[in-house]
């Protein structure tokens, strides 16, 4: 695979293909091995509508922000205790004052759980947005449905995750936002009084919650989160993304009839479609 | 299935590699003895582990070193000659099929009840370890609130107590206890029995913590406040002069007996079961209310098995609820 | 919506969502642009801005609750840091969910007949939530412009101001709890230029959850209907029928959801009388 070049190489561009071959080596050896640099690279260097519109980041960014609750929650999962006991010396619940210490004693303490506070709003607002704007854009029509369905089990779950988070500082708010929380939950006919005493660990609201609770935070409901946004991302990258539906240049263009009936022409013109594609083979131009 | 025979142009031309032997396996095994002997015990276990190395050794070597003695070396070749195989066994196959269930139904079937009962076997203990605890073994925590005689007469005291002192603060309540005085037994209608009202101050719409509509403390009510360390800890009374108690989150409201007046409650307050032993005042469990009628030592209440906050325990809306959970 | 080819002139449905997806992938094909740099730096600059509002907000969050020796009663722009640690035995707490559950907490206020607490519980957001699921199934038309989905658009805008306001008055419902109301009492004594003999009786009304369910100058609840009583002087009932309407209310006001107060005793119950009689409104 001899490059040819019109004059004997340089010394520079000597040192050049060897600085790139050296650089190149361990990527080939591990794509040789795994194929993952090739999925790297697709999902990089894949084709995406030429008109996309600045609202269509909001995904990513209520990526970003999960990404942010992960990452601070596992610091601080290392100094939070989890234990609704009363502590002998100071007579304050264990967990409270794990948090105390946290946000006024450890070296930037206050700056990660309020991080980890004010980004789990950040979270539901974006993710809100980001629903929004898929709605306006009708991008959970065909094909994707289930994209949009998964989105919602998101939503919900991230709702969930902040529920369960709430209880953990183990404060008056958390505490009784909890309670009314789980007995809202009781309410549901029939299997809501089950579902109450499993969620609470017993009749009354005690320990038992708080530990179920640490562990559905910490553990199930972003296992799922996960499970969910991977699948996510999977179909947006296999579906692809959608083109603004009022730009002039969509790509696909707009159905001009539905069940038969013809549309008001709108802001788009028909795209010219590749040949060979149905007989639709609409005339070039916009209104008439 | 004729051996290979190796050649002999090519055992003396090309450096190849000696015959394949699991000898050197129980050469190894021979080793580990040894140095597992050391720790055990050096003078029967290493020896024995000695004796296994050398004879293992010596056979090795004479594996080896076959050729350089001149005796012939037979290696049997590692691929099976497959196409004469594949005539020969497309008969075996074809009797299988015959037979009631063929192999790879067969196999088909294990694999995926075999992997259903593996799943069950890990799946139900660790779903019923989740599940079971918060179900059973509810016990009754009995909550010694103090002698009767430092609750005045007809006050209301708003009392807090810990359930279970083992658990701590994290089973702290709040009661509204009043002093009923004496009432007839109605077991035993000559005898005089104390009555007590002790409403839950657990809201009934969604479990707010309900305070008293009224003047607290002793400048207003005249009566002192009670402290009193019993074996569930410290239990407070403040006096009160409620004229009714409301929930702060949805606007419920209930008179002192704690029937519902406005708001979304869906009954009356819960109300604990209580005995007196030797004189002090023991909490039971708490049992729902759908009303009272009348007042103090002469009301007559309307009892249900506890029910969660926001469950109706009369009225049509009841079939909602029709199985509660094992409760003490 | 057979798999079966028609021998139509006319494709079916199936077929011709197939073939405009096939045209949008082709299309992106051949015309679009790669992900990596173009979307990808749109993306890379809108998660700075989210990172940087999140350490913004915990910085303001930090500095308007000054530092480690917190003040219990120094709220802050965005909330005090520290919290009491919880009390399953309060009497004096006001619960309230975070945020983003506002309209759901506000739903239950509006759901208070009794009988329907369990459609405001679960009922409403369970449909509401089934509505979002099922949403591609509800709405099975290809148009996605926004000028030409008519239904579509009136239901977003209906349900984004209804969760607006459902939050909002979420936030703004105000509970009186005796604890902040007597606070008020010096400010009420200013406002309305209470004279001696109302001053028991306005300290009385501060503690015996009088505000509960009636507003006063600006504090306390008015959920239930009940009148606010800032100017109740101006309607010269007098002494005596104020007394007898604290003892039992049901005989100044027939069906009258306000319960009897004759257990404060015959002498509070006329210091509250003078109170509610020298109220005659702010100055």
């Amino acid at each position: 695979m001899a490059t040819t070049y019109r004059r004997k190489p340089t010394k520079a561009e000597i040192r050049r293909q060897k600085m790139e071959a050296a650089v190149l080596y361990p990527i080939d050896w591990l794509e040789e091995r795994s194929g993952l640099i090739g999925g790297v690279k697709y999902f990089l260097f894949r084709n995406v509508p030429s008109d996309i519109n600045w609202m269509q980041t909001l995904g990513s960014a209520a990526l970003t922000a999960f990404l942010v609750q992960a990452i601070t929650g596992v610091i601080l999962a290392m100094y939070y205790v989890p234990s609704a006991a009363t502590d002998p010396a100071t007579g304050k619940p264990v967990a409270w004052e794990s948090i105390v210490n946290i946000t006024d004693h450890l070296t930037m303490g206050w700056l990660v759980r309020g991080m980890h506070r004010w980004g789990a709003s950040v979270f539901i607002i974006l993710m809100f947005l980001h629903m929004g704007r898929v709605f306006l854009f009708g991008a959970y029509k065909y094909p994707r449905e289930l994209n949009w369905v998964i989105g919602v089990l998101i939503l919900v779950m991230g709702m969930m995750e902040g529920f369960t988070g709430y209880l953990l500082p183990w404060d008056q708010t958390a505490y009784w936002a909890t309670v009314v929380g789980i007995n809202l939950n009781g309410t549901a006919p029939f299997l809501g009084p089950w579902l109450a005493q499993f969620l609470r660990g017993g009749q009354e609201i005690g320990a038992g919650t708080l530990t179920r609770f640490y562990s559905l935070h910490m553990l199930v409901i972003p296992g799922a989160i996960i499970a969910l946004i991977t699948l996510h991302l999977y179909l947006v990258i296999r579906l692809g993304v959608t083109s603004p539906p009022w730009s002039k240049d969509a790509a696909g263009g707009e159905p001009e009839e539905e069940d038969g009936v013809r549309l008001r022409p709108g802001l788009t013109r028909p795209v010219p479609r590749p040949s060979g594609a149905s007989a639709m083979q609409a005339e070039p131009g916009g209104r008439e | 299935m004729e051996p290979e025979q190796p050649s002999p142009d090519s055992q003396h031309e090309e450096a190849h590699l000696p015959a394949p032997t699991l000898y050197p396996i129980g050469f190894a095994i021979g080793i580990v003895v040894v140095l597992v002997g050391l720790i055990i015990d050096p003078l029967l276990i290493s020896s024995i582990g000695a004796v296994i190395a050398i004879v293992f050794a010596i056979l090795w070597a004479r594996d080896a070193t076959a050729e350089l003695r001149g005796e012939q070396v037979v290696v049997e070749p590692e691929r099976r000659e497959t196409d004469e195989a594949d005539e020969a066994t497309t008969a075996d196959q074809q009797g299988l099929m015959d037979a009631p269930v063929s192999r790879s139904v067969f196999l088909e079937g294990t694999t995926l009840g075999l992997g259903a009962a593996i799943g069950l076997l890990i799946t139900l203990p660790v779903a019923g370890f989740a599940v079971l605890p918060s179900f059973l073994g509810q016990l009754l925590h009995k909550v010694d609130l103090g002698p009767i005689s430092q609750f005045p007469l007809n006050t209301w005291y708003i009392t807090t107590f810990v359930v279970d002192p083992a658990q701590g603060e994290v089973t702290r309540r709040t009661a509204f206890v009043r002093n009923n005085g004496l009432v007839a037994n109605p077991a035993n209608p000559s005898q005089q029995v104390p009555s007590f009202s002790i409403i839950s101050n657990h809201c009934v719409h969604l479990g707010c913590p309900v305070q008293a509509n009224g003047p607290s403390g002793t400048k207003y009510v005249g009566q002192p406040r009670i402290v009193e360390h019993t074996a569930n800890g410290k239990v407070t009374g403040d006096p009160v002069l409620p004229a009714g108690y409301g929930c702060p989150c949805h606007g419920g409201q209930y008179d002192p007996e704690g029937n519902r007046i406005a708001g979304p409650p869906v009954r009356a307050l819960d109300r604990y079961a209580y005995e007196i032993d030797h004189g002090r005042l023991v909490l039971l469990s708490v049992y729902s209310v759908s009303h009272v009628v009348g007042t103090g030592a002469q009301a007559k209440i309307y009892k249900y098995k506890d029910a969660g906050p926001g469950e109706h325990i009369d009225g049509p809306e009841q079939w909602l609820y029709p199985i509660q959970p094992p409760h003490n | 919506m057979a798999a079966i080819p028609q021998n139509k002139e006319k494709p079916s449905r199936v077929d011709e969502l197939r073939a405009e997806f096939a045209r949008y992938k082709a299309d992106v094909k051949s015309r679009g642009k790669p992900f990596y740099p173009y979307a990808m730096f749109h993306d890379t600059i809108m998660s700075l801005v989210v990172v940087c509002s999140i350490i913004g907000l915990a910085v303001i969050w930090k500095w308007s609750s000054y530092g480690p020796h917190h003040d219990p009663l120094h709220k802050g722009l965005l909330g005090p840091e520290v919290d009491p640690p919880a009390d399953p035995g309060t009497t004096s707490f006001v619960p309230r969910p975070d945020w983003y559950f506002y309209f759901l907490f506000y739903l239950l206020r509006i759901f208070k007949w009794p009988e329907s607490v369990f459609l405001g519980t679960v009922g409403v957001p369970t449909i509401a939530l089934m509505l979002l699921i099922g949403l591609p199934f509800l709405d099975r038309r290809r148009v996605r412009r926004p000028s030409a989905r008519p239904v579509a658009m009136v239901a977003a805008v209906l349900t984004i101001i209804s969760m607006g306001v459902l939050t909002w008055k979420g936030a703004t419902a105000k509970e009186a709890l005796a604890s902040e109301v007597i606070q008020n009492v010096p400010h009420w004594i200013k406002d309305e230029q209470l004279p001696k003999n109302a001053i028991p009786g306005v300290n009385l009304f501060a503690r015996a959850g009088c505000t509960a369910c009636h507003t006063y100058d600006g504090a306390g609840g008015a959920q239930l209907g009940a009148p606010d009583l800032t100017e109740i002087a101006n309607r010269h009932l007098g002494v005596a029928t104020q007394i007898k309407h604290l003892n039992n209310p049901s005989s100044v006001t027939p069906g009258s959801p306000m319960p009897p107060f004759a257990s404060l005793g015959q002498e509070r119950i006329r210091q509250l009388a003078l109170f509610l009689e020298a109220s005659k409104g702010t100055h």
